[in-house]
């Protein structure tokens, strides 16, 4: 009963924060110069064209009454239609949005994978030569621009060593682009390492945290050894924290995305969203933007879920 | 005297050592003491003499185009070589740095104090006005703050002032959270709720208490947020969205010289690259060592 | 043969600040089925003493000397060793029952893994032994519960599996610290009648760390009193407690509040009380955290509100300083109708009232000096006061709390907690209260502390006149300075009347057993207490 209750109170919430998100999403589109139309019919177009256009489409009644259109229109699945390609948004995006996917969580795997135990390396090794170069590392990791990190790393894998190609698989769908691993591996490392960064940064802070907790005192009292309290006990404490934070990363990975398939050349959503920008292509780009803040909203509440099941304490909600 | 064995524990060590409550050392000993951040202070000083004070000693033309010098290897007479226009790329890197750092401190100063705002009124106020604030919040981190960058650049184009507001516009999610999170707590603090009891107004309770000693928790987010600014305007620019020519930073630089380096003109690439990388390192650095010499929580 | 010995045991912890000693020259022994009580006030180094007899003190800690337990060298043991011996030979119970088992763990898997460390037994049979241990250490329903979590416990019981995994492998050694300071006295009763049994049944040593001499009178056979690292005083129970030679002890001794078994009430007080709490409710979600409370403070007298954790006591204290709007009910402050007062007027009533809460480190704003803290009722009340004025009369509060009138220019951070709770006193009269809230404004002090700063509270009230309401754990306190006493438990009020007539002859049986459980610290008199309440246990 209170895991129904808890669901319910919580997809509000995520309703509610994806209604802001489209008042947004619309102001923006209603800030620009001229309104849709002069983005439409470009701006070569006459004062008369623009307000005929206006009447046509309903853009000269008020704006919340817009509103509720428009949101009528996302309800059907109704993104708008592309001003270049011609094309329905939601189809483009249907076409591109798994190979994102494809992208952003193989990055987030192998950055998970790498990043909690150099995190916990780390803690155990706290204020060691391990702990400073690995954080001087993860600083660097973080610091760099994900694009400056993807230059030299074609340079050096593609140019100097040619162990992988420096374009990302180019085939339409999700077996083509699978069917080329070694066309990933640039790509994928590349959204990975600011990743491992961070999630290192987290995993070394919360297991310093649990290191010094109660329980481990007990534990040690009760006769058990470093590894045992190390993986039984605070291994588990300190991922779920970490678990919480993935939710909120989800935007980071989509805009890491957005570099990572424009410098790999990889046709997935970024790639869309980034020509679209060059040709001020809005009903693209507001799509693209509506369709990750959606996806973020989701990956929170899968992350707070799973947080759910993994650490009792919040099922009940004592935590 | 022997060495009890338990110290090869002292990952396990409770901080602190005797239970005898005396006072931690002093703000600037504890900060001193990461190394990483004071050097990455040593870092930010020499990169604001750099490219504002450099170009009074480093004279170069960053204007006009001089075609008879371009992509030139670093000399004696361009120490860093030339770009594919011919400006100078050590006296770029300074007018380039200007850009990046000022954008930057400005955007990021501008973001915290939104959020510091936003947060504040949202921790104090509680209920229901707490739970909008904070949906909107949520709703803003989950729009990637590099697409609406996108969107508003491909609208208005700006320069560095648009650049600034834009920018701080996008970047205020994060230390709301924060702020508002240590609000909540301050304001259950028992001196708090003692001036309450007796009392005194919920200004004075803000002004007195909960501003001051949020300080911390908001300095070290304006910290990390100057970090997060100069790397997004690097993003911008890469996306061909940033300040226009002329004009330039560092982002700019650096995508303007992509193409560049498959050739092998690595002085248009490298030296831009490195000098985000290390300004960004180092407020990062500033930032952890200023939160562990305040002992605040984390960075979300 | 000894179970534990130590010999000049000395501990160092290296600071920012240098080198600290803890410990010195400490020499004890504990031997098989005797407990040896390790008593002192806060940094007196006993818990210190405790750890590193299990091998335990942080990385930061140097110790020197000899410790052995059942023959084996602590001190410079490798940790692999000092594994082996740890849940074995010798095991500890900690203070903080509510951090000291894993939150994401089983309570039945933590046991068992306790009795693994040691012991090459399957998966299944230590599961069995874990269910069997949370039987003997008292849990209810243990099948059921050894698939708890933690935090789905009630303290006392996550104790009990702290014992339960403490005795998973029968030691010889069982090192209590401060095993039941964390818990309520009835709990407390328990634990403690648990440990003595447990004790008894297989002969272990016990080392008991404690601050509270009720339990010492109540469980030890010798007591060892520590002072600033070092022990003053050893000897059998009774002539600690009753015969102390050193000074510090008899100085000690003297300070615990104790519970009087004798004693008159003075006439009550006839006048309109200054705060009114007329059925009052309040609810905190699903939590029914007050449910029909009466309660009057009347001018001048001490209203003593006590019961255990989780009772309402302290809700109902801010109920009235109007904290806590209540759900139903009306409390009345000087007359006026708190819940419909606003603004300015609101303001000028609650000038009436002083607050001192618990905790002496959150009280006071660390930012602020001593007389900004102590200065801020002014400055909220008193607007036209001069800055001299101001400078005049803080000096006079602080001189009235017994403070040096050099504290005025310090932070908090520099003074120790009794000064501190003494600021937040200063604070909290500086305007001249008809009313003083206090929220257990002792309980995180030393007991030497505790009554200095009581009787400063007494006093100043004979003084100035100053209602008070008292709200307390401790029985002994609320009897000492409370001339009527409200007895609250799960919300509501159980009981309420003069003091000596309530605690002396107590109408509902709860308030029975609450006095019943609170140990008195003579060793004699506890020991008869403990057979009466046995005997009626068994009748």
């Amino acid at each position: 009963m209170d895991t129904v209750l808890y669901l319910v109170r919580r997809l509000l919430q995520a309703l509610a924060v994806i209604l802001i998100v489209t008042i947004v999403v619309f102001c923006l589109l209603h800030a620009l110069p001229g309104g849709p139309a002069r983005g439409i019919l470009g701006p070569q177009a006459t004062a008369g064209q623009i307000a005929a256009f206006n009447h046509e489409q309903g853009l000269d009644r008020s704006l919340p009454v817009q509103y509720v259109l428009y949101l009528r229109e996302l309800v059907q699945g109704d993104l708008g239609t592309s001003y270049t390609l011609n094309e329905a948004v939601s189809r483009l995006i249907e076409q591109r949005l798994p190979k994102t996917l494809v992208l952003t969580v193989l990055s987030a795997m192998v950055g998970l994978v790498l990043a909690v135990p150099l995190g916990m390396w780390q803690a155990v090794r706290r204020n060691k030569p391990t702990d400073y170069v690995i954080t001087t590392l993860s600083f660097v990791a973080y610091s760099t621009p994900v694009y400056f990190l993807g230059l030299l790393l074609i340079l050096l894998f593609t140019q100097t060593l040619r162990w992988f190609p420096s374009q990302a698989p180019q085939g339409d769908t999700l077996g083509q682009v699978l069917a080329d691993p070694a066309g990933l591996v640039l790509p994928v490392v590349t959204g990975a390492a600011s990743m491992v960064a961070v999630f290192s940064r987290y995993m070394r802070g919360a297991t310093l945290e649990n290191l010094s907790e109660d329980y481990v005192r007990t534990a040690r009292a009760g006769g058990a050894g470093q590894y045992a309290v190390l993986f039984r006990h605070v291994f588990r404490n300190s991922l779920t924290p970490v678990v919480a934070m993935l939710g909120y990363y989800v935007p980071v990975l989509f805009g890491g995305a957005l570099v990572v398939e424009q410098l790999f050349n990889y046709p997935g959503m970024g790639l869309l969203f980034w020509s679209a920008a060059q040709s001020s292509d809005y009903p693209v780009l507001l799509g693209c933007v509506l369709v990750i803040s959606v996806a973020t909203v989701v990956g929170t509440l899968l992350a707070d879920v799973v947080q759910r099941v993994v650490d009792p304490r919040v099922r009940e909600g004592r935590a | 005297m022997s060495v009890q064995s338990a110290g090869r524990w002292g990952l396990i060590a409770p901080r602190g050592g005797a239970a005898d409550g005396r006072s931690p050392a002093p703000l600037r000993a504890r900060f001193a003491r990461n190394r990483l951040a004071v050097a990455g202070v040593a870092v930010v000083v020499l990169f604001l003499l750099f490219c504002f004070v450099g170009p009074l000693v480093y004279s170069t033309d960053q204007t006009h185009t001089d075609l008879t010098q371009v992509n030139l290897a670093p000399n004696s007479a361009h120490w860093l070589g030339t770009d594919a226009v011919g400006h100078d790329q050590l006296g770029r890197l300074m007018y380039g740095g200007q850009v990046s750092l000022l954008v930057g401190l400005a955007a990021g100063v501008l973001a915290t104090v939104i959020g510091t705002l936003w947060g504040a009124v949202a921790g104090y106020a509680g209920g229901w006005v707490d739970a909008v604030m904070m949906r909107v919040v949520d709703a803003g981190i989950a729009i990637p703050a590099l697409f609406i960058l996108l969107v508003v650049s491909a609208i208005t184009n700006p320069g560095p002032l648009g650049l600034i507001v834009v920018l701080g516009l996008v970047s205020w999610l994060v230390p709301s959270r924060l702020v508002r999170a240590e609000t909540l707590t301050l304001k259950n603090r028992d001196y708090v709720l003692t001036l309450r009891a007796t009392g005194g107004t919920h200004g004075r309770a803000i002004r007195r208490h909960i501003l001051p000693n949020a300080v911390s928790t908001i300095v070290v987010a304006a910290t990390f947020q100057i970090a997060d600014a100069i790397l997004l305007i690097a993003y911008v620019s890469y996306l061909g969205l940033g300040v226009q020519p002329p004009k330039t930073d560092w982002g700019g630089m650096l995508s303007a010289g992509l193409t560049a380096a498959y050739s092998g003109r690595w002085w248009l690439i490298v030296p831009p690259g490195l000098a985000i990388i290390l300004v960004v390192c180092a407020f990062n650095a500033i930032g952890d060592g200023l939160r562990d010499a305040f002992d605040v929580r984390g960075r979300a | 043969m000894n179970i534990l010995t130590i010999e000049d045991l000395g501990v160092t912890f290296s600071t920012e600040t240098g080198d600290v000693p803890a410990v010195r020259g400490v020499s004890l022994h504990v031997r098989p089925g005797e407990t040896l009580a390790l008593v002192g006030e806060s940094g007196s180094g006993k818990s210190t003493v405790a750890l590193a007899a299990m091998g335990l003190l942080p990385g930061t800690a140097r110790a020197s000397g000899r410790v052995a337990v059942d023959g084996t060298e602590i001190v410079g043991a490798s940790e692999a060793s000092l594994a082996r011996l740890r849940g074995r030979t010798a095991s500890m119970v900690f203070q903080e029952p509510a951090t000291a088992l894993d939150p994401l763990t089983r309570v039945g898997a933590q046991i068992a893994e306790v009795v693994r460390n040691h012991r090459d037994v399957s998966r299944s049979e230590a599961a069995r032994e874990a269910v069997e241990l949370l039987r003997r250490v008292g849990i209810p329903e243990p099948e059921r519960r050894a698939s708890a979590f933690p935090f789905q416990l009630s303290g006392g019981q996550r104790q009990r599996v702290v014992i339960a995994m403490a005795i998973a492998n029968s030691p010889g050694l069982l090192i209590a610290d401060e095993p039941t300071t964390a818990l309520d006295v009835t709990v407390q009763a328990e634990i403690l009648d648990l440990l003595r049994r447990l004790a008894a049944d297989s002969g272990t040593g016990v080392l008991l760390v404690t601050h509270n001499m009720g339990v010492v009178a109540d469980f030890a056979d010798r007591v060892a009193v520590m002072l600033r690292g070092e022990v003053v005083e050893t000897g059998p129970v009774e002539d600690v407690l009753l015969r102390p030679e050193h000074a510090y002890t008899r100085g000690l001794l003297a300070a615990v509040p104790r519970l009087r078994f004798s004693g008159e009430d003075a006439p009550p007080a006839e006048e309109p009380p200054v705060v009114r709490l007329r059925d009052v409710s309040v609810r905190f979600g699903r939590v029914q955290a007050l449910d029909g409370v009466f309660l009057d403070v009347r001018p001048g007298e001490t209203v003593g509100l006590v019961g255990e954790s989780g009772s309402g006591k302290s809700t109902a204290a801010r109920v009235a300083l109007g904290l806590v709007a209540p759900a139903s009910g009306s409390v009345s402050l000087f007359g006026a109708d708190l819940g419909r007062v606003r603004g300015r007027k609101r303001r000028a009533l609650l000038s009436g009232v002083g607050v001192v809460l618990q905790d002496p480190v959150a009280s006071l704003d660390a930012r602020m000096s001593v007389a900004e803290c102590v200065a801020e009722p002014l400055r909220v009340h008193r607007r036209g006061m001069s800055g001299a004025e101001r400078r005049d009369r803080v000096a006079k509060v602080l001189e009235l709390v017994r403070l040096p009138r050099e504290l005025a220019g310090r932070g908090p951070r520099e003074l120790s907690g009794g000064q501190r709770q003494r600021v937040s006193l200063a604070r909290a009269l500086v305007l001249e209260p008809r009313l003083l809230v206090a929220d257990e404004p002792t309980s995180a002090l030393d007991v030497s502390v505790q009554r200095t700063v009581l009787e400063v509270i007494a006093e100043l009230q004979r003084e100035l006149g100053f209602a008070c309401l008292f709200v307390s754990h401790d029985l002994a306190v609320v009897q000492e300075f409370a001339q009527r006493v409200v007895v609250m438990r799960d919300g509501r009020v159980e009981e309420q009347g003069p003091t000596m007539a309530t605690l002396l002859r107590p109408e509902t049986e709860y308030t029975r057993r609450l006095i019943a459980a609170v140990p008195v610290p003579d060793p004699v008199v506890q020991r008869r207490r403990r057979a009466e309440q046995q005997a009626e246990v068994t009748a």
